[in-house]
């Protein structure tokens, strides 16, 4: 009786299809390291519709290519295979077992049925062993009505229960845990996926999730009481299938059926990842991340995520006007316009305008239009760059092997950048090479942990021209590697010597570059850089040193680089921005724009892909979208532009740059274009190399947006506490 | 008598029949006793004109392809000219697993104003249009949609999905960097 | 986008709706626009409006006028039967004064049609 299935196993272990299958699974491995060959398909049958896949195709991505969905808990595209929910359990002909679908790899012929008696079955037993421990709370929990395992108990779990037990065991219940100030745990409802264990290892780097104990006794956690302290941490709400980590500034805020989603894009950094913003009556409640292969993945960096609450404070609703006794008044449009257009017009040319961290092309544009008519020419970024004729270059600022070409690169030097904090989605994308692509990385700058190993060559900047000679060791990295990137930060061009560290590295480049890939990146962290160079502005401040201007315009910079005590006594300061940041408080003229979330604007990110936000909400009071502010100012003085509506504006936009209106497409800088000729002088000085952000503390305010967030303050304090709790247990040690 | 009245009854009736009805009973008759089809009376008596015309009805005209309904569609002026549509495909739900409602195009009104009810607390708005949610087929559905009501339209680019493989055993591989650090 | 051009210049073979051509059509929007001159004085006199028999008749040719761009005959069709109805339940009094009233829409504040007053006025 029991000999029966034996044999049969037995017999299935040395039967061909199983050595065509390991056959499978190892031509796959091969597959995955050279994907230039084509590999020959297999075919098999999802419900009897037969799908032509790739050796080494699991059942769940078989299965996916008809658009059949095999429901599933643990197992995320973009994570690690773990195997450990169950869920996604289908019956394959002649298969003694039902299998799960999401780690096992098809063979040939194999007939798999996801609508099986058995298939069924064996859902509805693993649901049920799921809701047994899990609490019956969706009406006071914040996943309800987005939660999987909610929409899978309803598609697929049985429609009694079997647990009575309910007086003397009881259902199993877990400690909550304090994992910071962005993650609000309830750990009773999880269900074991591990997805958020996974998500920490594999993409953020940071080894701080864990499993406890087994069995009923199984607990995710820290182990020790320890924050998740990381710049991705936001991440795991949105992987996690049930309400056990979810959203702490949003928890009991809004239902999802209540929301309006809009799609956008986020403008804190300078990767421009894409985002939906969900609103109800005009408030931005939440942002979530919006799936871009080529931009951020699925993933979204925890300052994009969590600062939307800064929108709400330290808003400029109202036009203001300095008044006499030194103080700003609150005035209406017309009189503010008045005051405005009057110092324009006695400026007589005298006129310069800088752009800041937030500034959107169309806004730029108008500025640029204006200051020009009104004979004016010193129009400037807050962010420095190279000295010269720079940006003349679109190559010479770009991140120029792309975001999602970094994934593909197999040697990478940094140059005074810290990507985990100044741009966390590239990092990932470092990140992602180095565990699946065997990337080497290398770093010249202060040591800081990168979340992957890698050699800090020093911090002198003369190691630059070391490496660039092909004297050092790493240079032999690089010029051996099929894809090599030198990554430099956009902050240390700003030094004296950036000019001679951009030529050196150009020339480098010259020499590393391969057919189809250009390894000269910079990488900016301001979201309006590479639209201000794009549009034909001048970096660095001293121009306006140099110009000793009348009238000052200030476009959302607020990074407080200009003081006053540089600019003449007389000078006119007009403030055009969302937030009453260091920008305003030295304005003689606040005039309120809108924030990201409140207007259809353009933003190139630092690969220089042009991305329009979409807006959500309406600006707050007497705020207005900062070209219209611009237009009606031009009208006031009497020049006014030549667009009314932001069509005529995009039309004007398409003349000075064509690819700012191709919306989505990236637009590469053209191959031959990096040119070291630019240089001036190609003396690099030494001195050490300093990146700003060194420690998570510093990543969370550096925009006038994340300034005003009480959830960004409240992560600054809980990494100090983090911290200090630390240096204690240390002391004690010692 | 009874003949008469007979007569006499039905003769009101017979006044009230139109020709046009007698007429065509008459030739039913005798178009049955003929043993041939009854023919059309309507389209017998009809004058010349009046048949062209029918036939005209129910034949095909010609007009442009390109087809504006908005004079008749209802639609507010102001709202047919300055609203620009965004027609997409929605993006999923970074919070959820499920990929069903993400096939179909859909559009989408530029977003306006709304703002809470202060006596109940519901979200209010003045805009007719942006709580339509109209799902196509195919792109090309939605922009002639688009363009026979009169509205500006922009497609957002489809996103492309990228093939993965996929693969358990990476998880314990001993001399590369897939091999997982925790559990 | 070559594609979608050549369909703005294609012509379609459709079934019509009342008028078979041009002409048609435009005696239909004629008699139409007759029809409701002439029942203007009952209207203004019916609904008892403080406007006159000349201002309604301007109004009459201005919703006209406005029309004046349609040369689709099935759509000029949809209008002439919308006007009629429209007719209709004016002469039959299924309408109140207000109605009447609001081809006029003067309880409307006339929207801001140049940039800065749009701008002023945050719409």
């Amino acid at each position: 009786m029991i000999r029966a299935p034996l044999v049969k196993a037995l017999g299935a272990l040395g039967s061909p299809t199983h050595q065509i299958a390991s056959r499978a699974v190892r031509t796959s491995a091969i597959v995955a390291q050279t994907p230039a060959k084509a590999p020959d398909t297999i075919e098999v049958f999802v419900d009897d519709i037969p799908v032509q896949v790739l050796p080494g195709t699991t059942v769940l991505q078989a299965a996916a290519q008809i658009g059949v969905e095999i429901p599933r808990f643990c197992y995320h595209e973009r994570l690690a295979v773990a195997g450990n929910c169950r869920m996604c359990l289908v019956e394959v002909e002649k298969s003694p077992k039902p299998v799960a679908a999401c780690a096992m790899p098809v063979m040939k012929g194999w007939r798999i049925k996801t609508n099986s008696e058995m298939t069924r079955k064996a859902r509805e037993g693993v649901m049920e062993f799921l809701l047994m421990n899990h609490p019956l709370d969706c009406p006071i929990c914040d996943q309800g009505g987005e939660c999987d395992l909610q929409d899978q108990a309803m598609a697929f779990g049985s429609d009694r229960s079997r647990f009575t037990d309910i007086n003397y065991t009881g259902k199993r219940a877990v400690e909550d845990k304090d994992i910071g100030p962005l993650v609000k745990t309830i750990m009773t409802r999880c269900i074991h996926c591990t997805r958020c264990i996974r998500f920490a290892s594999e993409i953020a780097g940071v080894d701080d999730l864990g499993t406890t104990g087994r069995g009923n006794d199984m607990q995710i956690g820290t182990y020790v009481e320890k924050l998740f302290l990381t710049e991705l941490s936001g991440n795991v709400i949105d992987l996690c299938p049930v309400g056990a980590l979810t959203n702490k500034p949003y928890s009991f805020v809004a239902r999802p059926w209540e929301i309006r989603k809009v799609s956008s894009i986020d403008v804190l950094d300078a990767v421009g990842s894409n985002i939906v913003i969900s609103t109800r009556t005009n408030e931005v409640l939440r942002i979530l991340p919006r799936e871009n292969e080529d931009v951020n993945e699925e993933w979204l960096a925890d300052k994009s995520r969590f600062a939307c609450d800064g929108l709400k404070r330290q808003r400029l609703v109202a036009p203001m006007v300095r008044m006499p006794n030194g103080e700003l008044q609150a005035v209406e449009w017309e009189s503010a316009l008045i005051a405005v257009a009057k110092a324009l017009q006695k400026a007589n040319g005298q006129i310069a305008g800088v752009a800041g961290q937030l500034a959107d092309v169309e806004a730029m544009v108008a500025l640029k239009d204006l200051i020009n008519r009104l004979e004016g020419e010193t129009l400037v970024t807050e962010q420095d760059f190279i000295k010269g004729s720079g940006t003349d270059v679109r190559a010479n600022y770009l991140l120029n092997s792309n975001i999602a070409g970094l994934e593909e690169a197999d040697a990478v030097l940094l140059v005074g950048t810290n990507p985990r904090y100044e741009a966390p989605l590239v990092n990932t994308r470092l990140r992602k090479a180095y565990v699946h692509n065997e990337l080497q990385i290398a770093s010249i700058g202060p040591k800081i942990d990168l979340s992957y190993s890698h050699d800090n060559l020093g911090s002198d900047a003369s190691l630059i021209k070391d490496v660039c000679s092909g004297s050092h060791a790493f240079s032999k990295v690089l010029e051996g590697a099929k894809k090599p990137a030198i990554i430099i930060g956009a902050d240390i061009l700003e030094r004296s010597d950036g000019a001679a560290i951009h030529a050196t590295i150009a020339e480098y480049c010259e020499k590393l570059k391969k057919p189809d890939w250009n390894p000269f990146n910079v990488l900016q962290n301001n979201a309006a850089q590479v639209g201000a160079y794009d549009v034909g502005y001048q970096p660095g401040l001293q121009r306006i040193n140099q110009a000793q201007p009348k009238v000052l315009v200030l476009l959302n910079a607020d990074a407080g680089k200009l003081t006053r005590e540089q600019l003449p006594k007389d000078c006119f300061v007009v403030y055009i921005g969302s937030h009453g940041d260091n920008g305003a408080s030295i304005a003689d003229a606040v005039l309120p724009g809108a924030a990201y979330t409140e207007k259809q604007a353009t933003y190139v990110n630092t690969e220089g892909r042009a991305q329009q936000t979409l807006p959500g909400v309406s600006p707050p009071g007497m705020a207005r979208e900062d070209w219209k502010i611009l237009r009606a100012l031009s009208e006031v003085t009497g020049t006014p532009l030549g667009y009314d509506t932001l069509d005529e504006l995009r039309t004007r936009l398409e003349d000075i740059a064509p690819h700012l209106t191709r919306l989505g497409k990236l637009e590469k800088a053209s191959f031959n274009e990096l040119s070291p000729k630019t240089a001036t002088s190609k003396s690099i000085s030494g001195g050490a190399i300093d990146v700003k952000q060194k420690e998570l503390r510093e990543y969370f305010m550096t925009d006038a947006i994340s300034r005003a967030s009480p959830t960004m303050a409240k992560c600054i304090s809980a990494v100090n506490k983090q911290q200090r709790q630390d240096e204690a247990k240390q002391s004690v040690a010692i | 008598m009874s003949g008469l009245s007979h007569i006499m009854r039905q003769r009101p009736f017979a006044l009230q029949m139109s020709a046009s009805k007698v007429a065509n009973v008459l030739v039913a008759r005798w178009a049955s006793s003929q043993d041939i089809a009854p023919m059309d009376l309507k389209s017998i008596l009809a004058r010349p004109e009046e048949v062209e015309q029918r036939n005209k009805l129910s034949g095909k005209i010609t007009v442009p392809k390109a087809v504006n309904l908005s004079p008749i569609s209802g639609v507010p002026s102001d709202h047919i000219r300055e609203r620009r549509v965004r027609i997409h495909i929605p993006p999923k739900n970074a919070m959820q697993s499920g990929t069903d409602n993400l096939q179909t195009w859909q559009i989408e009104f530029d977003n306006r104003e709304r703002w809470e009810n202060p006596l109940m607390g519901w979200t209010s708005t003045g805009d007719p249009l942006s709580n339509m949610n109209v799902q196509f087929g195919s792109k090309d559905e939605a922009i002639t949609y688009c363009e026979r009501n009169g509205w500006r339209w922009y497609v957002d680019s489809e996103q492309t999905k990228k093939e993965r493989v996929k693969n358990y055993g990476v998880n314990f591989s001993w001399n590369k960097r897939t091999r997982v650090s925790t559990k | 986008m070559a594609g979608r051009e050549a369909i703005k210049r294609a012509v379609q073979q459709v079934r019509p709706i009342l008028s078979v051509d041009r002409e048609e059509a435009r005696k239909r929007a004629l008699n139409l626009y007759k029809a409701w001159y002439r029942q203007i004085p009952y209207i203004v006199m019916d609904y008892d409006i403080p406007m006159s028999v000349e201002q309604c008749r301007a109004k009459l040719r201005e919703e006209f006028v406005k029309q004046r761009h349609v040369t689709d005959i099935r759509v000029i069709d949809m209008l002439v039967i919308k006007g009629q109805m429209e007719l209709k339940e004016s002469v039959e009094i299924w309408k109140q004064k207000g109605h009447i009233m609001r081809y006029w829409k003067e309880s409307q504040d006339p929207k801001p049609t140049d940039f800065l007053s749009k701008f002023i006025q945050g719409v």
